[in-house]
């Protein structure tokens, strides 16, 4: 039986350290998880170390015995409450209603530790195997069945407001701890519970707290904090943009004012996310805007337009030019002191499309690089939404097109003979038609 | 035609500087006559000056810009009301156009593209006139009257100066100086502007597609209609359309 409990343990531990070297944000939830994680794991080495001594009743201290079969059954208890306070942690997240049976919780594991560890304790001896009983047994009954119930309790009056995925994840762990737990209540020498323990440990870490999962949590999050700070009272932005802007044509400096104005509307354009799609015009205008300002800063940057006025109209995804030219900008021709020229040109394809060119004449892609960015452009949809500084990166004008446009649609990248690259995005030419 | 007066409305005294010596006024026929930095100073004014236009923006101290504009209407329902704002949100620009101002404009505001915004100023209130005036009128104001009139009964057609110069036996020229004097604006600034008001009614009461609204506005390419409603409105004619649906069906989910 040993055999069993130094697999579980290797599994749990291998399940740990995967969950601890993921990232993750700091939440009730996974807090009580990882305590949970390493409760299981002494709770398993505690659990093969029983399996030993009671099998040698005659060779291991009857003090040490008692010990470790306590410390066990201890940590039986602990981990079935830690259960408990995961599932009540999740159907609070889920439902926004507080959990009432905390304090009672509490003091039931304070009762059941204290009765784990003061009541009487024998030894039952078999030809299978030996295993410990006595009223001490009671409490880690009580305490599983107890638990366990509350569990039930609480997924059954929520069962509507939870999503999908958690109830079954919560059911699936119940019922495996349930027939594990009925298996061994009739059979006292198989010597399970700790399959139980990690089976359901195991359903939660797959369904729920994979690092995927995690990592997908924190994606989330860093981007709606971007959104937010790019959202922090706009108004506030603009009107006192817009005062400067006043007070220095009034002390007739018009490039200045004329600069204010630009900076102005390119703030104003670029918090306009909530459009998925706008007309290429829009783009356009919002690219203009901050190809100026980077014009006036680096006055040996030009920027050149070649852009057929029938396409003016075509709907094309949001934020796509800007982030596209920024990136041409950053690692084509700051690497040339910023001197050198942008052309940003749109023609009609052969088969009905649209083709958009940035061409730049910048440095270049750096020795392969270039076959890794094709790579990652050809398999976008493998690649997580990471985030590039805190700029929206090719990556997700990549994803976006391809969404949104379809997936015979997007972003490539070429060499130019004379030197930089080309970006090119062929589009679908969906016009603000005249219906 | 006398000088229009402007009261300008703006808690920031800087807005009101920058208006008032960064907008060429006396080319316009205009004269800045007074200021008011908050709702109530607003009221006092518009009541002891009278203007012709307000310039007003919404987020001002004591009474808001729409409060302002309600209340005064009453009064004086001949004043103009241009609302100025740095408020990008359409609920705003829905409740200010049931107010019934004259118009809308984002800041910061173009000081070289402002004079358009008179020009439409200055048409509403020739608009104004002629329906207010029920008395018969002298012989130079029923020939814009009737000039005007012809041009809203065939503005899908092609019309100029010529045809109209045709069709009322005039001097074209001599039709030219009357819109000069008699709207302020030229002709085709005019033409412009009704077409466009044509356009906007059709996009919103009718479901007509934007090619016909084109159509039935005078312009028979859409695309060159798509231009010039850009330019008017800021926004292209779907997008105006969209807009309004959208507020509607929000201000519907909030009943």
């Amino acid at each position: 039986m040993l055999r069993m409990e130094i697999a579980l343990f290797l599994v749990m531990g291998f399940i740990a350290c995967v969950y601890f070297s993921a990232g993750r944000k700091s939440t009730p939830l996974h807090r009580t998880f990882s305590v949970l994680l390493v409760v299981v794991l002494i709770h398993l080495l505690l659990d093969g170390v029983t399996v030993y001594t009671v099998n040698h009743l005659d060779t291991v201290p009857r003090l040490l015995n008692d010990a470790v079969h306590r410390l066990f059954l201890g940590s039986m208890v602990l981990v079935i409450y830690l259960f408990y306070q995961y599932i009540a942690i999740l159907v609070e997240e889920e439902t926004g209603r507080p959990r009432h049976l905390d304090r009672v919780s509490k003091t039931f594991l304070a009762v059941a530790e204290l009765g784990n560890f003061l009541l009487p304790i024998s030894y039952t001896v078999t030809p299978q195997g030996n295993y410990s009983s006595g009223i001490y047994m009671l409490i880690p009954y009580g305490a599983v069945a107890f638990y366990l119930l509350l569990c039930a309790g609480r997924l059954a009056i929520n069962w509507k407001q939870i999503a999908r995925k958690k109830k079954l994840a919560i059911g699936l762990a119940l019922l495996i701890e349930v027939a594990v737990c009925v298996l061994q209540g009739l059979n006292h020498t198989w010597l399970i519970s700790g399959m139980g323990v990690v089976l359901m440990t195991l359903s939660f870490f797959l369904t729920l707290e994979n690092p995927d999962i995690l990592r997908a949590e924190l994606t989330e999050q860093k981007m709606s904090m971007l959104y937010l700070k790019s959202q922090v009272n706009p108004h506030f932005l603009y009107n006192t943009l817009d005062t400067i802007r006043i007070q220095a044509e009034l002390n007739g400096d018009k490039k200045v004012a004329d600069l204010l104005m630009r900076l102005v509307d390119f703030f104003r354009l670029s918090v306009k996310v909530d459009r998925q799609m706008v007309a290429l015009d829009d783009e356009l205008e919002l690219l203009e805007a901050y190809m100026e300002l980077m014009c006036y800063r680096y006055p040996e940057l030009q920027c050149e337009y070649d852009i057929d006025p029938e396409l003016g109209s075509v709907q094309v995804p949001n934020f796509i030019l800007q982030p596209i030219v920024e990136n041409s900008l950053l690692h084509g021709l700051k690497n040339k002191g910023y001197r050198g020229t942008v052309r940003i040109s749109a023609q009609k394809t052969a088969d009905g499309g649209m083709e958009i060119l940035v061409c730049d004449t910048g440095s270049g892609f750096a020795q392969g690089k270039k076959a890794s960015i094709d790579q990652m452009l050809l398999s976008y949809a493998k690649h997580p939404a990471k985030l590039e500084g805190n700029s929206i990166g090719i990556l997700n004008v990549q994803k976006r097109i391809k969404l949104l446009c379809g997936r015979e649609y997007g972003l490539a990248y070429t060499e130019n003979p004379t030197g930089g690259v080309t970006a090119h995005l062929l589009l679908p030419v969906h016009e603000e038609m005249a219906k | 035609m006398k000088k229009l007066r402007v009261l300008l409305v703006d808690d920031e005294i800087m807005i009101r500087e920058g208006f008032k010596r960064l907008f060429d006024w006396e080319a316009h026929d205009c004269q800045v006559v007074g200021e008011a930095a908050d709702g109530m100073e607003a009221l006092a004014q518009i009541d002891a000056l009278r203007p012709d236009i307000v310039i007003m923006d919404i987020n001002i101290p004591i009474m808001n810009g729409l409060k302002v504009i309600s209340v005064s209407r009453i009064k004086h329902p001949d004043t103009a009301f241009v609302i100025v704002s740095g408020y990008d949100d359409f609920s705003y620009c829905r409740e200010a156009l049931r107010l019934q101002i004259t118009d809308y404009i984002l800041k910061p505001v173009n000081y070289e593209e402002f004079g358009s915004c008179i020009d439409n100023l200055k048409i509403s209130l020739f608009e104004q006139r002629v329906s207010a005036a029920a008395e018969p009128e002298k012989l130079e104001e029923r020939t814009i009257t009737g000039i005007t009139r012809y041009l809203q009964e065939h503005l899908a057609e092609d019309i100029s100066l010529s045809v109209l110069a045709d069709v009322f036996h005039l001097n074209p020229q001599y039709i030219s100086q009357l819109f000069k004097s008699e709207i302020g604006v030229n002709f085709l600034v005019y033409l412009t502007n009704i077409r466009m008001e044509n356009a906007k009614k059709l996009l919103l009461s009718t479901s007509l597609s934007i090619a016909d609204v084109a159509d039935r506005s005078g312009y028979g390419d859409y695309r060159v209609f798509t231009k010039v409603f850009k330019k008017s409105e800021g926004i292209t004619p779907s997008q105006y359309r969209r807009d309004f649906l959208e507020a509607d069906e929000r201000e519907g989910e909030k009943r």
